[in-house]
């Protein structure tokens, strides 16, 4: 490819990139969030067998890099498993169930952070574990729960970089273009990781402004 | 399709040999955090506004930009800035940087975490200050932060696959060329995914025993 | 000599030393006596320097503390003994002890441990050496933090409370150190709650009473009936303290 230098287009791909970028973190963050609470839920059950795999699953995930999920989704789905996969198809099924490991894990700890006492009194007054979980551990559990999950959503921001390698066109993708077509890597690079770092502070601020409301709330509560 | 491990063996001493070049990169990028780590500590714990400034843009950019795009920037930049180094170099710089983020925030934590009374009696006894530093306060602070310096290193096993992307042939990248010439990739990628797995989980018990071992000392029970 | 003059410390808007006068000869004990927040510790922070002074002087030999340039030399002469110890965690005892000998007065490392030994045998820790301060008792931890202090040579040596932390018993075991150092000649000056033990080896006492040097007088004088227990503070002071 003849290289040449930037054109005015180049913003509106960018922007393009980005929002490839926000819209899959959008979705797999959503996704990864109902799957991991739902995990967590059926942990809270102890539904035998499920919830002991659940635990193991959540461990392979938060303890293998993305990257190889990536690859193995994308790469070895559709050998092994004899199915058709986009990257991206693969891309939002890993970072579905990689943002719900980490969910899992996530909610565990909140949900053990509420006292075992405190269950237990509100079981002696006849609420169902249904209720238990409604009533009692849901409010504090995620008052406990939004500075982590804060935490995690700014990393998988990140994460979902590795998506261009498997070819879907991304804003990392879309830097990989640029710096082909123009030779001036130290521009594109920068760029890109501007925007990168401004949706991390935007997402950060929202996460900060949505735990202060939700502290605010819980504190009003227990007046 | 059977899921059949025998086609690997005869790749084992290839993936062996990446898994060794992945191990010699995070060795030498953790020992480059730490140093990076405990300089950015200081900066940030000392008095001139600029420096403290300085230290605190430094970690809030490397830990909101992807870690792929800062690669990027130092693998496809450096060459324009007439430094030309192996992939293996920029993989140690960039982890190192990425890493130094993460490991400034430990350290300073033990730092803060010193008791004033030890640092008076050493300031009493005439010490100067590099000394009363080098000596008495890096020390104490590296031990505490022991703990949180092994989650440093397990994040940078995980993300030290992605340095297959600029085309390094460690673990990750061993993988996908012999997943490309045995075409089975979902075997060679599941294998690689455990493996990680049980590698962080053995590094996270090694860091325990360290933990337990340098403290042996610090612990306020008495013996 | 030791000496303070017109020492002045203000933290906010309280005054904690007012005005405080105070020279130390060598070879004296000096105790400081006053009740809780009369400013006994501040006094000593003061001098090794741990704190700005307000106003006033503080020099040890000549040197003043005030001064960053004379500060070095100032705390070479002078050697301070802590409350809570504050040994150093990661080192043994012996290398708590043997650090600033070898890192200020550069003395060779076999020099400076073959000393440090000697003080430990002296404290009856001959064969503590190398233990953590985690593995040692209290009053263990504070008897190196006794011998920290001394292998420096110290023209004076400052102890606030260094036994408040202690049981009966290790209290014992230290103030019984501290005897043998005060007839040694070592100069000292001691912040106690201990009276009976700073009546025992102070030559001289004075009482601090919200941040003033209200009186300074030898031990005979000051526990005499015409002396310090004139003043009615001081009166009141040594009433409920013994009663505790
Ligand atoms: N760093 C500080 N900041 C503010 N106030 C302080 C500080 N250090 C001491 N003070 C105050 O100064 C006063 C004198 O304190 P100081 O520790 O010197 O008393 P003390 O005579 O040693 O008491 P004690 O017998 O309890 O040890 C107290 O009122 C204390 O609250
Ligand atoms: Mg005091």
């Amino acid at each position: 490819m003849r290289y040449s230098s930037f054109t005015p287009y180049d913003i509106v791909l960018l922007l393009q990139g980005l929002g490839v970028s926000v819209g899959l973190f959008l979705a797999t963050s959503l996704i990864g969030l109902l799957l991991g609470t739902v995990w967590a839920v059926i942990r809270y059950y102890r539904v035998p067998g499920l919830w002991q795999l659940m635990s193991f699953l959540a461990e392979l995930l938060k303890n293998s890099p993305v990257l190889v999920q990536l690859f193995l989704v994308f790469f070895g789905f559709p050998a092994f498993f004899r199915v058709n996969m986009t990257p991206v198809e693969a891309a939002t099924l890993t970072l579905s169930l990689n943002t719900a490991a980490f969910v899992y894990v996530i909610a565990v700890s909140a949900v053990e952070s509420v006292g075992r006492d405190q269950i237990e009194a509100a079981r002696v007054f006849g609420l169902s574990r249904w209720q238990v979980l409604r009533h009692v551990i849901g409010p504090q559990a995620s008052a406990f729960a939004v500075g982590p999950l804060v935490a995690l959503l700014v990393n998988q921001l990140q994460v979902t970089s590795l998506i261009s390698v498997i070819g879907v066109v991304d804003l990392t993708k879309v830097g990989n273009i640029l710096n082909l077509r123009t030779l001036k890597p130290f521009i594109v690079w920068t760029v890109v990781g501007l925007l990168y770092y401004a949706a991390a502070k935007l997402i950060a601020m929202l996460g900060t402004r949505l735990e202060n409301r939700l502290r605010a709330h819980s504190a009003w509560k227990g007046l | 399709m059977r899921f059949d491990l025998s086609i690997l063996w005869p790749h084992l001493p290839f993936l062996w040999k990446g898994a060794v070049l992945s191990a010699e990169v995070c060795l030498l990028a953790i020992i480059g955090s730490v140093v990076l780590g405990a300089l950015v500590a200081i900066a940030r714990t000392s008095s001139a506004k600029p420096l403290r400034w300085l230290a605190l843009a430094y970690v809030d950019l490397f830990r909101n930009v992807p870690f792929l795009v800062q690669l990027f920037f130092f693998y496809y930049g450096l060459p324009e800035l007439g430094i030309y180094i192996d992939a293996f170099t920029t993989g140690v710089i960039a982890l190192s940087i990425a890493g130094g983020a993460f490991a400034s925030d430990a350290i300073r934590s033990g730092i803060l975490a010193i008791e004033p009374g030890i640092i008076e009696a050493a300031e009493v006894s005439g010490l100067s200050r590099r000394v009363i530093f080098t000596r008495i306060v890096l020390p104490i602070a590296l031990r505490t932060a022991i703990r949180p310096l092994g989650a440093v290193l397990v994040n940078m096993i995980l993300t030290s696959s992605i340095l297959s992307a600029i085309t390094l042939n460690e673990l990750t990248g061993s993988g996908r060329i012999v997943a490309s010439d045995t075409f089975r990739p979902f075997e060679v990628y599941a294998v690689l995914l455990v493996f990680y797995a049980a590698l962080t989980y053995a590094v996270s018990i090694a860091v325990n025993l360290l933990h337990v071992r340098l403290n042996r000392g610090i612990s306020q029970d008495v013996a | 000599m030791l000496k303070a003059e017109n020492v002045r410390k203000v933290f906010g808007s309280t005054v904690v030393l007012d005005g405080v006068n105070l020279s130390v000869q060598p070879g004296e004990v000096v105790s400081i006596l006053g009740s809780s927040g009369s400013g006994k510790s501040t006094l000593i922070r003061c001098i090794n320097g741990l704190e700005k002074l307000d106003g006033g002087r503080i020099t040890v030999d000549e040197f003043d503390v005030s001064k960053p340039r004379e500060l070095a030399e100032a705390r070479k002469r002078s050697g301070t003994v802590f409350q809570l110890f504050n040994l150093y965690p990661h080192m043994t005892a012996l290398q708590n002890i043997t650090l600033a000998p070898i890192q200020v007065l550069q003395q060779p490392k076999a020099e400076a441990e073959r000393k440090a030994r000697a003080l430990l045998a002296q404290v009856g820790l001959g064969d503590r050496g190398d233990a953590y301060p985690a593995q040692l008792s209290g009053g263990q931890r504070q008897r190196v933090g006794i011998c920290r202090a001394l292998a420096m040579e110290p023209r004076y040596l400052l102890l606030d409370e260094v036994t408040s932390a202690l049981d009966p018993e290790m209290t014992a075991d230290v103030l019984g150190i501290l005897a043998d150092l005060a007839r040694g000649g070592t100069t000292m000056v001691f912040v106690t709650h201990e009276i009976e033990f700073a009546r025992q080896i102070s030559n001289r006492i004075v009482f601090l009473d919200k941040g003033k040097l209200v009186v300074d007088l030898p031990t005979a004088a000051f526990f005499s009936a015409k002396g310090g227990m004139a003043v009615p503070r001081i009166a009141q002071f040594l009433s409920k303290m013994r009663k505790d």
